[in-house]
């Protein structure tokens, strides 16, 4: 999750994003300041191969620049950025398995699992159980159910986006977000119950 | 702000940036804790959001900004090259229309030399940032004060904070601040003392700068007919950058501690940050009454406290010096606006005292203290 805390008087993406357009260097200079460590972090989760992550987003943004005359001028910038990084990345995989016919954005699979934060220091034993339990059964969501997931609270993209980038419709998006979730919520209200009461008896 | 209290779902708590900060960075900005507790159903759900928040961290990002940097760089290389490689081929194809072409190529060199020329003096222009142009950007209505006297003025703001105006100077204010800003704007010299407020952060606006702070005293000198801004920090922490309207940029803002002060070139838009003022002859030079004189009393008799007071500010107080002969006190006034100052004054001498404010004048009521 992004912890940096932004300046006040932030310039928009779209006024950046435009400028770019125009031929202004520090508008992408900025741009790319601003999103560069999200986008590795993405390409992270779909490849295992941390040096061409970094020279697939530093394509994307390469050819941004040099054919920034032929950008829609009203784009939600993070979604296009994110959505980019994805197609260079399917389109390297396709290039590595040049004999295998997987070639569509599908076939990437979500590597990332969730972790747990480590310093749960003011929390009683009780809560790290639950949060460990959480995260489990988590990591054990559908690839695309965690990619959604991802997408959703750790880069705020909103449901519109993640259908596009995911290449299916709306529905078929909040669908995904809302099964990890109720999956989850299911399993977790059942054997939460259980913790609890475990926990006050022990006590 | 308050659209948290229409929060029913658990998604809706994930995908609030400011509730993420509060669970992943401890930074409660908003008050969530106070909020969490107003009801019971409240903090169940806002419990389970935590809880999934926490259970779905990753990995820490582990790019350094210096990383991030040659990154660009590298990414510029990139561009060059590919950028070569198009114009080679287009060069080739062009080759023989290329002699034709090169007395367009001539006549757009000039061309885009001189709109250079023109942005760049037309930009030059456009740097410097007038108290006039500055009130223009402001719609709430603002009272204007303007100190034509030959002594400093004394300027009460709607949140207690003072400002001490210097002659020639023009100080602009709403009446009331409303928002989760207090910004004044400034021409000419002003010592401020900001009330505390974190909430509210304070911003004085003046030519090409901006000054933000919490709660702390300041001095800010910008006149317009002189080259450069200056900034003098007495007490607290205070932040500086420039005004947005010259520089588009979310450029770094400078953090100043007490006794440094900076100092803001106008034309080469340069910030100098000096850290030993007593070094820096203009500054040792101007010290003001009020920034010379000590605040912390330790034993001292209250009529002696107010004298200081009058010295400071340039006001006359007007107290029953019998009844209050043989009071004493010990107390720090330091980093606190005039009115907190005579708040505290009067506080301590006694539950049957108190002050009136009238412009210069103040008076002060007291049965004598306890």
């Amino acid at each position: 999750m992004k912890t940096r805390i932004l300046p006040a008087n932030l310039i928009d993406d779209n006024t950046l994003w435009n400028d770019l357009i125009l031929g202004d260097e520090k508008s992408f200079s900025l741009l790319f300041e601003r999103y560069y460590g999200d986008l590795v972090s993405y390409g992270n989760s779909l490849s295992p191969y941390a040096e061409k992550v970094q020279d697939c987003v530093q394509d994307v943004f390469t050819d941004i620049w040099v054919y920034r005359s032929s950008l829609q001028s009203s784009v939600v910038v993070k979604a296009y950025l994110l959505s980019s990084v994805r197609k260079r990345i399917a389109r390297l995989f396709e290039r590595d398995h040049i004999f295998r016919k997987t070639a569509s954005t599908d076939d990437i699979a979500f590597l990332l699992e969730f972790s747990v934060e480590n310093d749960l220091l003011d929390d009683d034993y009780a809560t790290k159980e639950k949060v460990s339990y959480l995260n489990k059964l988590l990591n054990e969501l559908p690839a695309r159910q965690k990619e959604a997931l991802y997408l959703r609270y750790h880069q705020a993209l909103s449901v519109e986006q993640i259908a596009e980038m995911l290449d299916v419709n709306y529905q078929s998006a909040s669908n995904l977000l809302h099964r990890g979730l109720l999956t989850l919520r299911k399993e977790w209200k059942g054997s939460f119950a259980l913790i609890t009461l475990l926990f006050s008896s022990s006590l | 702000m308050q659209k948290r209290n229409k929060y029913t779902e658990i998604e809706d708590f994930l995908s609030d940036e400011s509730f993420q900060q509060w669970v992943l960075s401890r930074v409660d900005e908003n008050g969530w804790e106070e909020w969490t507790l107003e009801s019971r159903q409240r903090a169940k759900l806002v419990e389970d959001a935590r809880l999934m928040l926490l259970a779905m961290k990753i990995p820490e990002n582990e790019l350094t900004k210096s990383d991030i940097h040659r990154a660009l760089q590298d990414t510029w290389l990139k561009i060059r090259e590919k950028e070569n490689q198009k114009n080679v081929k287009t060069l080739k194809l062009n080759f023989f229309r290329k002699r034709f072409l090169t007395g367009i190529a001539a006549t757009l060199v000039i061309g885009l030399m001189s709109a250079w020329f023109y942005n760049n003096h037309f930009k030059t222009e456009n740097k410097i940032v007038t108290y006039k142009e500055l009130i223009d950007e402001n719609s709430e209505g603002l009272v204007e004060q303007t100190n034509n006297s030959n002594k400093p003025q004394i300027i009460t703001l709607s949140d207690g904070s003072s400002v001490l105006l210097q002659p020639n100077s023009k100080l602009s204010y709403p009446k009331i601040f409303t928002g989760n800003e207090r910004k004044v704007y400034l021409s000419g010299e002003g010592f401020f003392e900001i009330s505390k407020n974190p909430k509210k952060p304070f911003f004085v606006y003046a030519n090409e700068i901006v000054t933000k702070v919490v709660g702390t005293s300041f001095r800010v000198k910008a006149y317009s007919d002189q080259p450069d801004v200056e900034i003098l920090v007495r007490t607290g922490k205070v932040k500086v950058k420039s005004n947005e309207l010259i520089s588009k940029s979310d450029e770094e803002e400078i953090v100043l501690l007490p006794n440094q002060a900076l100092r803001f070139l106008r034309n080469d838009m340069k910030f100098n940050k000096i850290t030993n003022i007593t070094q820096d002859p203009v500054l040792v030079q101007n010290v003001g009454n009020i920034e010379q004189l000590s605040f912390e009393f330790n034993d001292i008799p209250v009529s002696q406290i107010f004298e200081t007071i009058e010295q400071a500010y340039l006001v006359d107080i007007d107290y029953p010096e019998n009844k209050l002969k043989e009071c004493h006190l010990t107390t720090s006034l330091s980093d606190q606006p005039l009115t907190e100052k005579l708040k505290i004054v009067c506080k301590s001498i006694g539950n049957n005292t108190s002050f009136e404010m009238n412009g210069n004048q103040i008076i002060i009521t007291s049965e004598g203290c306890n």
